[in-house]
Parts: structure tokens; sequence; C-alpha cells
């Protein structure tokens, strides 16, 4: 087996985990700081696509433009579940079901109102003119479109890391997440950053669905097929963890890439194998310390 | 346990069966009425929704022109949610409850395979209209089923005869979403090739999950085997997502691309007004734009003026499943009696939209499947239904005859799994 | 604040419940519908499933995720033991218990080891990869077009007699639950769920006690799933899937989790619904999303949890004033 066809799954490995990534680390945020669980966050992803087609596609704003509109449409959306329906749910005995519940009963409406608004249709962007072709370096080629989301994820994963530990709001974060109480008493805003928090994760979320739109299908029902992803990235990570969600999308990307080639009639038991060796053995997940949630 | 509680809850169970038995009302006794079960959400939901449309025209045409034999034709819809249980429950229901004459639809084969036991059951027609899987009329066959699309072995056995020209392709490397549908589309073509060139290789496959959002990782190994041929059994979004990341590693021009059950459906065609590459070799169970005859172009167009856009092929099954079974019960005599009905409907002949000039599609009596000639045709620019901007030409016709398996070859597999 | 009694003796209130409940339930064929028994035999099977739920949720506060591996694996011990002709019905029914109660004495102890949302995902999580395994072994589980056309013996063929065995079989179960919590072992169970720390400080082996709930729901859920399989004649990998855990949950919480009865009235409801909405719209998403929607945020206790202290507060209205049982 010839060294360029290792190097070009390796590239593609990264490639999928990049666009793994972007999609788990809203996911994983939410879970660290508000210790929600939101199964409706591919219906945010879906929601990211569409707004994204509709700026795009149909009123013609530029694509990245569009991109950042369509994330801040969906990080809205996320503001306003959590601010009419989730909060009322906080600390209330058994909260763990309705958080199920609840984020669950969102996937239902959401894909009926994409459905009413958009229809069955399977919409398409267009990628910008420039990114449409391939880039070699060597003899390795890969698109560029991909270079550019890779470039993206890494920024979003730098970018999130010096907000929480560089800035006020994360500091924020880090207090609610460890002491929901406590971080009130000391004069944060608490429903104000839980509200944030939940509108940036599903802002992220839109924003994959909305990088994903012109290489991916934009229909009804697309957005189940990522939560079950981003679980198995954020549960190997281990949940809230941001890094972790790094991680574990870096693992599922390269061990698909790579299991492709050796083992291509089992390729989709991959994922779940490693998912199942880390929750035997580590089941916090890779990046929590040892005995961190028992 | 509050004490008062088990009062409130037997008031509450008291009034729900109540309130179910005051829902419902008595259906008409004098109409033929058909249950159609098909997948309104999720990922089929496109077939299901335009196979309701086309369902509702040719009911609409039928009654127009006075019914059959003076009854009128009406049509129950419901959500199959591509499940099987809820769609058995769903068709238990449309016969103990609507008294629906015949049973039509489902998209899922899962699905079929569960109705036509339903069918089975209680001796009811069900007509399957886009379903796929030649199971259910060779090994699960029943005497009440009948299909009016094409199954997978007949699509594989055109695609056979297409590729057997083809000198050219001799390396075949396959890709399809990994359960039933996605290998035995492959196996059957794979099969039927293999009797006929000795000189073709598989140098690789690759079976992701169905609905599988990214598939950059199999078209770098897809690259490197150096297929001449790339044969995918995708349907659906997956194929448009798969055409969309193959495109700039240049695949198309390196490699033919292969799909010959579902590849060529209308909503592929239109989901990419730009950069679908030419060449790719195509065919799907119904073509907007072939055969070119005034009931095609009718048909396409009617679709258009009810629904504002253009069908996919699953509609015309759903068009052929109406009139197939008033034409049963044209020439039965009757919708109530269903061996009459049987014995009426395995003879059928049935002049549908996707027949050519000379050709009418027709019913076999051994496995209830109807035969059809099938197209092979390649992505050229055509901008006559838009948004597509991209149609299929350079037609290939395989004549129906040629594409179905032999008597001697279904009683076989029938025999195989009585074991 | 709990509902469930402890201690043996069972008040004239307690039998009459039970006495509405079976008799409600054994008039429905007398209706007259073959539909409403399909319907009936459907609310007593997901009934016994949501209870078997609650024994692990409502009574010890473990949310389990991943109930449906057990319920998809009971209904597939009978699919696969009667269409492969190995074992007859009767063998195939209680074998589900066991192979239930197995599959969770496996993936139990790896549950366990973590709380809260953590062992919530996990169940998720192990629920997959059962469901990945049935869906991918084409050759011994029919994969992903499962199995159709069971074969069941002959006695019990008629919908109307199967209606009747698994309204017996339900109630037998429910009776069985009844016992289990109101049991010092369920009393233990129900201290876990206030507090595990301060019940693992009087000695309890909380862990054990946790397995054996786990076991316990499991044993129902597959026993579900093994009447359902006899219901339908059919197996699917849907079985399996973690929207129908999903399902359980929701009808355990919507019919009062605290309550003992709460789950089954929980199934009735939903199935009912679902048929409901199902017939008469395309949109049923966006309708059973909102009434999902609406009963976790006006009705926290569950429909009949709600009810009940609606009714108990207007009762004591007039008698205490000022001091009526606060939600």
């Amino acid at each position: 087996m010839d060294g360029s066809l290792l190097v070009a799954q390796l590239i593609s490995g990264l490639t999928s985990a990049m666009t793994l990534f972007l999609v788990a680390s809203g996911l994983t945020l939410i879970f660290g700081v508000v210790n929600v669980f939101n199964f409706a966050h591919g219906s945010f992803y879906l929601l990211g696509a569409y707004f994204a087609y509709q700026v795009v596609a149909v009123s013609g704003v530029n694509f990245w433009a569009g991109v950042l509109l369509a994330a801040l449409g969906a990080g809205a959306a996320g503001m306003l579940m959590e601010y009419f329906f989730l909060r009322r749910i906080y600390g209330r005995a058994g909260e763990a079901g309705f958080q199920i519940l609840l984020t669950y009963s969102f996937i239902l409406i959401l894909d009926d109102v994409v459905k009413l608004v958009w229809g069955t249709d399977y919409k398409s962007i267009s990628k910008p003119e420039i990114l449409s072709g391939p880039f070699s370096f060597g003899e390795v080629t890969m698109p560029r479109y991909d270079l550019v989301v890779i470039v993206i994820g890494l920024a979003v994963a730098f970018g999130m890391w010096a907000a929480i530990k560089k800035t006020r709001f994360g500091r924020n974060l880090r207090a609610i997440s460890s002491n929901r109480e406590m971080a009130s008493s000391l004069g944060v805003n608490v429903p104000l950053t839980l509200s944030l928090v939940f509108g940036l994760a599903t802002a992220l979320g839109g924003l994959s669905g909305a990088l994903s739109a012109p290489v991916r299908t934009v229909t009804p029902g697309a957005g189940i097929e990522v939560i079950i992803g981003s679980l198995i990235v954020v549960v190997i990570g281990g949940l809230g963890n941001f890094w972790g969600a790094l991680v574990g999308a870096l693992v599922i990307g390269e061990v698909t890439a790579f299991g492709i080639l050796f083992l291509p009639q089992w390729a989709i038991l991959f994922s779940y194998a490693v998912m199942a060796l880390v929750l035997i053995f580590r089941p916090e997940g890779l990046l929590m310390k040892r005995g961190a949630v028992r | 346990m509050r004490k008062q509680g088990g009062k409130w809850q037997a008031m509450l169970a008291i009034g729900l069966v109540l309130v179910m038995g005051l829902a419902e009302v008595a259906s008409a006794a004098e109409k033929i009425v058909i249950g159609a079960l098909y997948p309104m959400t999720g990922r089929a939901g496109r077939y299901g929704i335009d196979s309701v449309s086309a369902a509702e025209i040719a009911m609409n045409e039928i009654n127009a022109k006075g019914g059959v034999n003076g009854r009128m034709i009406d049509i129950i819809f419901n959500d199959s949610k591509a499940n099987p249980a809820y769609s058995i429950k769903v068709a238990k229901r449309y016969i103990t409850e609507d008294k629906v004459n015949f049973l039509m639809g489902v998209v899922s084969s899962a699905a079929g395979l569960a109705v036509t036991e339903v069918s089975k059951e209680n001796k009811v027609i069900f007509v399957g209209t886009d379903h796929a899987s030649t199971a259910l009329t060779t090994e699960k066959f029943q005497p009440y089923y009948f299909r009016v699309s094409n199954n997978t072995y007949q699509s594989a056995a055109a695609a056979a005869l297409y590729a057997k020209d083809k000198k050219e392709w001799k390396k075949y490397y396959v890709i399809g979403p990994d359960y039933e549908y996605g290998h035995r589309t492959w196996e059957d073509f794979w099969m039927l090739l293999g009797k006929k060139r000795t000189d073709v290789t598989l140098v690789g496959q690759a079976w992701p999950k169905l609905f599988e959002p990214d598939y950059t990782p199999y078209i770098t190994a897809i690259l490197n085997a150096k297929p001449d041929v790339l044969v995918t059994t995708f349907w659906g979004g997956d194929t448009v997502a798969f055409i969309k990341q193959a495109l700039p590693y240049k695949l198309f021009d390196k490699m033919k691309f292969y799909n010959y059950d579902a590849g060529g459906n209308y909503e592929l065609l239109e989901a990419m007004p730009t950069g679908l590459p030419k060449g790719l070799v195509l065919s799907a169970r119904h073509h907007l734009n072939w055969p070119d005859t005034k009931q095609n172009r009718d048909f396409v167009a009617n679709f258009k003026a009810k629904t504002g856009r253009y069908p996919s092929y699953a509609a015309e099954g759903a068009y052929a499943g109406v009139y197939f079974i008033a034409e049963g019960v044209r020439q039965a005599g009757t919708a109530e009696d269903p061996d009459k009905l049987v014995a009426a409907m395995e003879n059928l002949k049935l002049k549908l939209p996707e027949d050519p000039e000379g050709f009418t599609s027709y019913m076999r009596p051994i496995d209830h499947q109807i035969v059809q000639v099938q197209a092979i045709g390649e992505t050229v620019p055509n901008k006559k239904f838009p948004p597509a901007t991209m149609m299929l030409g350079n037609w290939r016709v395989f004549k129906a005859e040629e594409i179905i398996p032999s008597v001697a070859e279904i009683e076989a597999a029938r025999k195989a799994v009585k074991k | 604040m709990s509902g469930h009694k402890t201690g043996v003796t069972y008040g004239r209130d307690e039998w009459a419940q039970w006495g509405i409940a079976l008799v409600l339930f054994a008039a429905v064929p007398l209706l007259g519908k073959k539909y409403f028994v399909s319907m009936g035999n459907e609310i007593l099977v997901m009934g016994l499933f949501a209870m078997g739920f609650n024994l692990l949720y409502g009574v010890t506060g473990m949310l389990s995720f991943g109930q449906a591996a057990y319920y998809g694996v009971g209904a597939y011990t009978v699919g696969l033991l009667l269409s492969k002709g190995v074992a007859p019905f009767w063998v195939a029914l209680p074998a589900t218990m066991v192979v239930g109660g197995t599959l969770a004495l496996v993936l139990g102890p790896l549950c366990i080891r973590l709380s809260g949302v953590y062992f919530t995902m996990l169940t998720l999580a192990f629920a997959e990869m059962v469901w990945g395994i049935v869906f991918k072994w084409y050759d011994f589980t029919g994969g992903d077009n499962g199995i159709q056309g069971i074969p069941m013996p002959e006695v019990l063929r008629d919908p109307l007699r199967y209606y009747y065995f698994t309204l017996a079989v339900a109630f037998v179960s429910f009776w069985m639950i009844r016992r289990i919590v109101a049991s010092p072992f369920g009393a233990v169970l129900q201290s876990i769920r206030e507090n595990p720390e301060r019940t693992g400080f009087i000695g309890v082996k909380v862990r054990r006690y946790q397995l054996a709930a786990m076991v316990l729901s499991g044993v129902f859920a597959a026993l579900a799933g093994g009447l359902f399989a006899g219901y339908q004649h059919s197996i699917h990998p849907d079985m399996l899937h973690w929207t129908k855990s999903g399902e359980v949950i929701l009808m355990s919480i919507l019919g009062g989790a605290s309550s003992f009865f709460g789950p089954l009235m929980g199934a009735a409801v939903i199935v009912f619904i679902e048929d409901m909405i199902g017939k008469y719209t395309e949109f049923w998403e966006i309708w059973i999303g909102g009434i999902m929607l609406a009963i976790v945020i006006f009705f926290p206790r569950g429909v009949i949890g709600t009810f009940d202290t609606w009714i108990t507060r207007w009762r004591d209205h007039g008698k205490h004033a000022g001091t009526a049982a606060r939600p």
C-alpha cells in the first residue's frame, strides 16, 4: 500500500473530522455549561442549512455573509428555544427526563416547520466559485472548500478556547458549569449567560449546517443523522469537554478513513466499536479525569 | 398513591373510550376504496408526497370518466413513516375500519414486506407501487400481492446488458448504502454481468451507512483503486451528496459513474442545477423525457399543473397503481371478490406513461411483477424541465422480456427458501 | 414527593383501581370493533414496557434512554425462535425474560459506573450498538428487513384470544411490579432515588440495587417486546431504535412517573393520539411535538398527576384554605 494513499486517507479523515467537530462542538458546549443534552441540535444544523439556502440561493446574498447570517439565525432560534421553553424546566425534579422530551419535541416541530416552509425538494447552494476546485500540494489533492472548512474548524476551536480562557464571558461560563448557584451569588447574570451560551452553541450547529449545505443534501429529515454521530464524538471525548470533542472527532474521522481501506464491509460499525471501547474502559470520556463524574 | 387517583384514572379511561367511539364515521359502501400508505415525513418524504399527488390525479381522471363500471374510486392516505410496525397497524385499520378493497403503496421495502403479510392474512390485494425488493415477488410471494413498478432485478439486468457491451469497462468498484437494497441491487447486477463477461474484476467495495452525510474518506479510497467504472446503489439525497463531494476530486473525469436503479431520478437532476457532470450513466424507474409519447408528456404536464413541480419517479408508480386497480376491477366485474380480482389482474395489460410506442406493460402471473421496458441514459444538457439543467439522453433501451428472471429461476429461488 | 406506597396492606381504593382498570380493558372487545382490540393490545404491550421502565425511572430515579434494546431483544427472541422453528411460543415468551435480564446483567454494570446524565448517555450509546448489531447481522436477524410472518400457535392466532392473553400477562406483570415496589426492596430503590449517597451511608450496596432495578426493568421490557412480536407477527430493527426508548420515557412522564398506573395511562394516551393524528394529517410531527411540548411545560407531573393535584386542591379548598396541597 503506497504512501500517497495513506496520506490521502489521512487528509480525508481530517476533513471528516473537522466537519464532525464543528457539529459536535455546539452540543458539548451546551452540555458542559447548561447541563442539557440538546437532542434538537441536528435541527439547528438543518435550520442553518435552510437559512443559508434562503439567503444565498434565493436572495442572492454573498456566500460568506449568508453563512454568517444563517449561523446567527440558528443562534437566535436557539436562544428563543432556551428562553421560552428550556428555562421553565431548569431545576425541576426529574429534569433530565423533561429535557429529553422537550428537545425531542423540538426535533419533531422543527422538522415539520422546515417542510412547511421549504417543501420536500432537495435544496442546493453553490460554493463560491474560487473554492469549487481542488487544491494540490505535492501528490495530494483535496477540495479547496474542504481546506477552508478545516481552517474554519480550527479557528472555531481556538476562538472558543481563547474566549473561555481569557474573556469575562468565558469565566462566567466556567463558573456556571461548576456551580450555578455560586456563580449567581457572585454576581454573574446566570439567565442571560445561559441564553447566550445556548445561542452560541446553536449558532455553531447552524454554522456547520450552512457550511455543509453546498456539499450535502438539504432536505427535511437530514438533521437526525448528525445527532447520533455527534453523540458518539462527544461521548468519546467526554461530555462537556470542548477539546474532547475535537479529539473524539479526529479519532472517529481517522478510524473510519482507515477502516474503509482495510475492512470496507464493516465501515458502519467502526464508530460504534470505538465508542464501545471508550465506554467500557473510560466511560467519562478520553479527556476527562478518571472518576471525574462518578 | 393518591386515594382519588383511581377514580380519576377510571374516568379518563372511560372518556377516552367514548371519544374513540364517537370519532368513528361510517364509510360509504358503493365506492371502491383504496388504502394507501406512503412515507410523508423523513428522507423518503418526497416520494410519498409525489405518489399521493399522482394517485389523486389518476383517481380524478378515472372518476371524471364515470368511474369503474359506475363506481367511483376513493383513496385514503396515511403516512407510513417508513416504519413497518406502524404500517402494519395502519394497514390493519384500513381493512377492519375503513373496509378498503385494496391496499396500495409503500416506498420502503421493509414496510412492503410487513404489509404483504397483512395482505396475505386478510386476503386483501396489495399493489406495490415503489419498493423494489425482489423478495416480494420471489421468496415472499403471496397471491394477493402485485407490483406495478420494476424491481431491482430488472434494473440490474438492464444494467448488465448495457455493461456487457462496454468493452472498456473492466475494473469495477461499488459503493452503496449498507442495507439490503444497497447490497441486493449490486449483487443482482454483478451476478448477471459475470455470466456475460469473464474479464471484469471488482477492485474494491465500500458500504457506508444509509444517509451517511460525509463520503470524503470513501472518495479518496475509490480514487486510489482507479476503477474504470464506479457502480453506486445510492438513492435520493445520498446520490446528491456523493456527487457534490466527489466533484472537486475530478472523480467523474477518471471513471464512469454508473447508478442504474435510482440514480437518474428527477429529484437529483433538480437538486443540482449547476455542477452536475455530463456523462453520468444513470437510470430510474420513470423518466420525464423518455419515452416521448403523448401519454408521458400529458402525465408530466398534469402533475406539474397540479403541484407546481415535476414528478419524481415514484409518482408514475402510484399513478400506475390506481389505474391497475381500476382496470382490474373493470375486468373482474367486482371489487369485493379477491380471487376473481387476482385472476383478472395477473394477466392484465396496462398502457402506462413509461411505455414506449409499440409496447404495453403487462403483469406476469408467475410472480405478479409488472414487465416493462428499461432505458439507461447519460446526463446531457437539457433545460426543458427547470430547475434541472441536465436530463438523461443518449438512451439505450432494453426489451422487457430480456430483463426479467425466467420462470425456472423464480421457481428455483422459491424452492431454495423452502429448504 | 413520592407517590408510591410501601407497606403491604392494600386499601379498598386500591382494589377499586385495579378492578376498574381490569374491567375497562376486558370490556374493550365488547365495543365490537376489531380496531379497538388492536389498539387495546398495543396499549397493554406499551403499557407493560412503560411500567417496567418506570420501575427504573420513577421508582429508582435512573433515567435510561436505552430500554428499547431490551424490548427489541425480547421481540427478536420470540421472532427468531418461532420463525426458525427452534421453539414454540410457550417457551419463547418466558425466554424473553431470561434474555432481557441477561442483557441487563451485561450492559448494566457498564452503565451504572456513571450517574446522572452520563448514565443516560451511556444507556443510549449501548442501545445504539445493540441496534447496530441487529441491523447489520442480516443472515441471522434479517437485517433491515426484519422478519415477517412469524408463525404463532393456532390457539393464539385469533386477535381476540391474543388480546385476552396479553391482558392476562400484562396484569399479572403489573401485579408483580406492584409487589416489588411495595416490598422492602422497593423501599430501598425509592430511597436510592431520593438520595443515593445517604442510602449508601446506611450500609446499602447501592450499585447492587441499581443493577437489580435494571435487570427487572429489562425483564419486563423484553416480555413486552415478545408480546408485541406475537401480536404483529413481525419484528424489525426499528424496535431497538432510540426513538422507541424515547416513546416509553414520554409515556411515563405523560402519565405521571410518580403514580403507579401513570405509565399505563400515558401509553393509552400516546397510542391513541398517534393513531388519531396520523389519520388526519401528514404534518403529524408538529402536532405530536406540540403536544409533547405542552405536556412538558404545563404538566410536570404528568397529565394524571396534575389532575390529581387539581382535584385534591379543589377538595381541600373548603377544609384547609391556605394550606391546600402545593404543586
